[in-house]
């Protein structure tokens, strides 16, 4: 287990490592920086100006790893826009877009795994039918739409919640809404699909002939099994929608990361951006760390390896 | 013996003797979900390629008299702009006509692109295995870590938005799956005995992989396609509905959405109409993904 | 002899895509108090089948009817849901043939032994622990405490077996069914586990049902032997009277299959019976056995045989026109 965590965390630094090499990588040769932040009526010697006081002329390597020792220290450079410190903006925004994140994430799960244990039982029925098209549903949804029509419905028409902000937890439900709705159709299809397969399993006729009953052979035989890999995926689901935030943030106008990193990326706020992709690459590479992890914890036939 | 032969064959004689393209062809007839999923998309497809005669108005000629018209179904629709016109007195219909081109051809060029680069890795991690494997497996869980929708956002404003750069960005950005898929199918194939007999008579690696391999795999890899598809669409609503994907005055219908989004309070239809576009067209083609791959399934088969 | 299970005339139909499959067609058992039934026939003869539907653990979509399906005076097919689940797993109880993939991996051994003991008897976990250790002791399961703490996953697929077994029989059962428990075993192995359950059925008094494709299995520790084929009894003796005289040309043809040491020469070829399994789907006319049969006549295709009782041994049934025939001409 000691062995199988070590390695696991060897491989996810190297990505981490490897995922900020390319992000930089990836913003410097996309155009010349320096004329971006400058801005397009500016002179030549402005460009050169902003190139100088950013480092922007040094080599690029040079730049990497000066921004790399910094970066490990958690000093991401100053914003050109705010003229703050990158860290102190992202410290300001990351717990809004975590709390949505978790939000969603709880929401897609509470929904997604009772849906897709019903759907399982009642396989080819109209609950089974009316789950999956639900998922369907989600997955063709575009969620910047979806959003939309979540404020029209209930802001505008209902006055239930608010439209946008961040100053109340009223706040937080329909975004979140909005993001685990767009989680939950994977979530639940796995689930269900674990489920008829953990169902005809061989250890599920067993408990049924010990005479147990059936909700014990459902929740304590079978879910257990079913829900190991879903929560894999669910990690890994909460690392794309701290990701995808940035379109529900816009469009609720909440003011987390997301919504931070899109501002910049209008402004041409690179330090910035630059930060943002790392720590969301970041918190993608931990979660699946501890997806993996948690995996080997809840599989016995992987703990005692 | 000739007793066993006898009966052998009149067992299978008293099963019908469907030819294969018939079975292919009730199983798709018989997949409900398939059927619709192909139909709504094949409209969508017939739509955007004779948009130009199915068109009423030019989409790009502004009507400053004619802004805002409801669609038909409201009490001041007219005859004359169907689903409407949007607030520069553009034809609504026909801009939701011109649209499907601009998604279509997003969501087929990208998927193309990532095809093409994910199919490679995919190939080739699982056929030489080892090494190379472990390389292109890296590579595979970097691609993963990155933030898709950042990233695109990101470089989409440095290059400047427009539809060539969103095909490309997405072309490079969405291969993971079938990098995934082709190095488990490839990994499954390689030991297969037409594999081997084909290394035996002599035949070259690049042989073996594209005309031995590759057709055996292709049905795997069609199904991905779909959803990367259906995945290159909405990231190309999400981009332009942000003001960083295809440029205005094109009618990409996340542009449209996002066009109207001044005005979603007092005249819904104006979000609904693009935004319902793009859910039919995303759900069409994930019915079609799904049941491709329920036919490729073995159980299915039964 | 008191009869512990009494079934008459049970059928079990299964809806599939080619029409329904009628698995089971009509079969009549009964079992004795502490005796060992062998239903011994091949692959798709309805064997499992039959077993399942005793157990009451056929899909909902099975049909299944019977004249009589008598558990100790209790009829299981009009028992509700909960009656019948009280039955199953404390007088009924069940082995596989797949040790491998019949325990649960996400639960100790511990849990799952005990689990359904205290459902039905209402024993503390204590009480259940020193019964499950008892049992995993006389099942010949070593360090037994230790056992209770581990997971299925880190035992071998004999020892697995062994835990099944002992699993089986926590309630102190009346009846046990055991569906081809030794068959996904080695050889060695094999042996051991048939002696075991031999030797426990015999200690604890308990009737089994015991399930196989294999007479040299039934030879061993049968009482009583069913053989069925195409989803019926086709002979029903005790073991010494099938044995020595098997009457139906399947079981002949099924007896002649088994190599005798110093009887079989070495390189001779092993008889076997030609022809193959009439489908199940859809109506079968005539005798089910008619397409492969070295005996049969015309008669045989258009009449479906019922099962005749040997004149001289009210035990020995078969159903065979031919052979019916014989028995008439005796009386």
């Amino acid at each position: 287990m000691l062995v199988f965590v070590t390695r696991r965390l060897l491989v996810a630094l190297s990505v981490a490592l490897t995922v900020s090499i390319v992000s930089f990588l990836l913003l410097h040769f996309s155009g010349d920086l320096a004329t971006s932040i400058a801005g397009p009526d500016a002179t030549a010697e402005q460009v050169e100006k902003i190139r100088v006081e950013f480092g922007l002329d040094q080599p690029i390597v040079e730049q990497y790893f000066h921004w790399l020792v910094s970066a490990v220290q958690l000093n991401f450079g100053r914003s050109y826009y705010f003229q703050d410190s990158v860290m102190s903006l992202i410290s300001e925004r990351l717990p809004i877009t975590l709390t949505l994140g978790g939000l969603a994430l709880g929401l897609a799960i509470l929904v997604a795994i009772p849906l897709g244990v019903i759907a399982a039982i009642k396989q080819n029925t109209w609950i089974d039918r009316l789950a999956l098209s639900f998922a369907v549903v989600g997955q063709a949804m575009p969620s910047f739409w979806f959003g939309l029509t979540l404020i029209i419905v209930f802001a505008v028409n209902l006055h239930w919640l608010p439209a946008g902000g961040n100053s109340s937890w009223q706040h937080f439900v329909l975004p979140a809404i909005c993001l685990g709705y767009y989680a939950m159709p994977a979530m639940m299809r796995l689930t269900r699909t674990g489920m008829l397969e953990v169902l005809n399993s061989d250890y599920i006729r067993t408990a049924r002939s010990k005479g147990l009953n059936e909700s014990t052979v459902v929740l304590k035989h079978a879910l257990r099994n079913a829900v190991i890999p879903v929560v894999a995926l669910a990690a890994v689901e909460l690392g794309f929608m701290l990701g995808g935030s940035v379109i529900v943030e816009s469009v609720f106008s909440l003011r987390g990361l997301g919504q931070l990193a899109w501002d910049s990326i209008s402004r041409n706020d690179y330090p910035v951006v630059q930060a943002v992709v790392l720590i969301i690459a970041v918190f993608y590479i931990a979660l699946t760390f501890f997806a993996d992890v948690l995996n080997a914890l809840l599989d016995p036939r992987l703990r005692v390896r | 013996m000739s007793n066993l032969t006898l009966t052998a064959n009149s067992s299978i004689t008293s099963l019908p003797a469907v030819p294969e393209w018939r079975r292919i062809m009730n199983r798709f007839l018989g997949h409900r979900g398939l059927m619709i999923g192909s139909v709504i998309l094949a409209v969508i497809i017939l739509a955007a390629l004779f948009a130009p005669w199915l068109a009423p108005h030019d989409p790009y000629v502004q009507n400053v008299s004619q802004r805002m018209i409801p669609p038909i179904w409201h009490d001041k629709g007219t005859w004359n702009h169907i689903l409407g016109t949007d607030k520069l007195g553009r034809d609504y219909l026909s801009r939701l006509l011109y649209g499907a081109r601009i998604s279509l051809t997003i969501g087929i060029s990208a998927a193309v692109i990532s095809g093409l680069i994910g199919t490679t890795l995919g190939v080739l991690a699982g056929y030489f295995g080892g090494r190379v494997d472990a390389v292109i497996s890296y590579i595979i869980t970097t691609r993963l870590a990155l933030p898709v929708v950042l990233v695109a956002l990101a470089m989409a404003s440095l290059v400047g938005g427009s539809l060539q750069t969103v095909i490309v960005l997405l072309g490079l950005l969405l291969w993971d799956r079938f990098a995934v898929v082709a190095r488990s199918t490839t990994q499954q194939l390689r030991d297969a005995e037409f594999i081997a007999s084909a290394k035996v008579l002599g035949a070259s690696t690049p042989y073996i992989l594209i005309r031995e391999l590759l057709p055996n795999i292709l049905s795997a890899l069609i199904v991905v396609m779909t959803l990367e598809m259906a995945h290159a669409i909405l990231l190309e609503a999400a981009l332009s509905f942000l003001g960083i994907g295809v440029q205005p005055p094109s009618p990409s219908w996340g542009l449209m959405v996002a066009e109207g989004k001044s005005y979603m309070f007092f005249q819904p239809w104006v979000i609904a109409i693009p935004g319902v576009a793009l859910m039919v067209l995303v759900l069409a083609i994930n019915l079609v993904g799904d049941g491709l791959r329920d036919m490729n399934a073995p159980e299915g088969r039964s | 002899m008191k009869r512990i299970l009494e079934v008459k005339n049970l059928q079990v139909d299964l809806p599939t895509a080619n029409g329904t499959l009628r698995a089971v067609r009509g079969i009549d058992l009964h079992v004795n108090q502490g005796e060992m039934l062998c239903i011994v026939g091949e692959s798709g003869c309805g064997k499992s089948m039959t077993s399942m539907a005793l157990m009451g653990l056929l899909p909902k979509r099975a049909a299944i009817t019977a004249e009589a399906m008598e558990f100790d005076g209790m009829d299981l097919l009009s028992l509700s849901k909960k009656e019948r689940n009280q039955v199953r797993g404390m007088r009924m109880s069940m082995i596989f043939q797949e040790p491998m993939t019949s325990l649960n991996p996400s639960y100790t051994l511990g849990n799952q032994l005990c689990e359904g003991i205290i459902k039905h008897k209402g024993l503390s976990r204590e009480k259940a622990k020193e019964r499950a250790v008892y049992l995993l002791e006389r099942a010949g399961v070593p360090y037994p405490e230790k056992r209770l703490n581990q997971y299925p996953h880190q035992l071998s697929g004999g020892l697995r077996q062994r835990v099944m077994i002992a699993m089986a029989l926590m309630c102190e059962p009346d009846l046990i069914i055991a569906d081809e428990p030794t068959t996904a075993l080695d050889v060695t192995i094999q042996a051991q586990i048939l002696r075991l359950i031999r030797e426990l059925q015999q200690e604890f008094g308990t009737a089994v049902i015991f399930i196989t494709h294999d007479l040299g299995v039934v030879a061993r520790i049968a009482d009583r032997v069913a053989v069925m084929y195409a989803g019926q009894v086709v002979e029903t003796a005790s073991a010494e009277a099938l044995f020595a005289n098997p009457l139906h040309p399947y079981t002949q043809g099924l007896l002649n299959c088994i190599p005798i040491p110093g009887k079989t020469k070495p390189g001779s070829h092993l008889a076997s019976i030609p022809g193959v399994v009439p489908s199940l789907i859809g109506e079968l006319k005539g005798c089910a056995f008619e397409n492969r049969c070295s005996v049969s006549t015309s008669e045989c295709r258009r009449r479906t045989p019922n099962l005749a009782i040997k004149p001289s041994s009210a035990d020995h049934q078969v159903r065979c026109p031919e052979v019916s025939l014989s028995f008439q001409e005796a009386v």
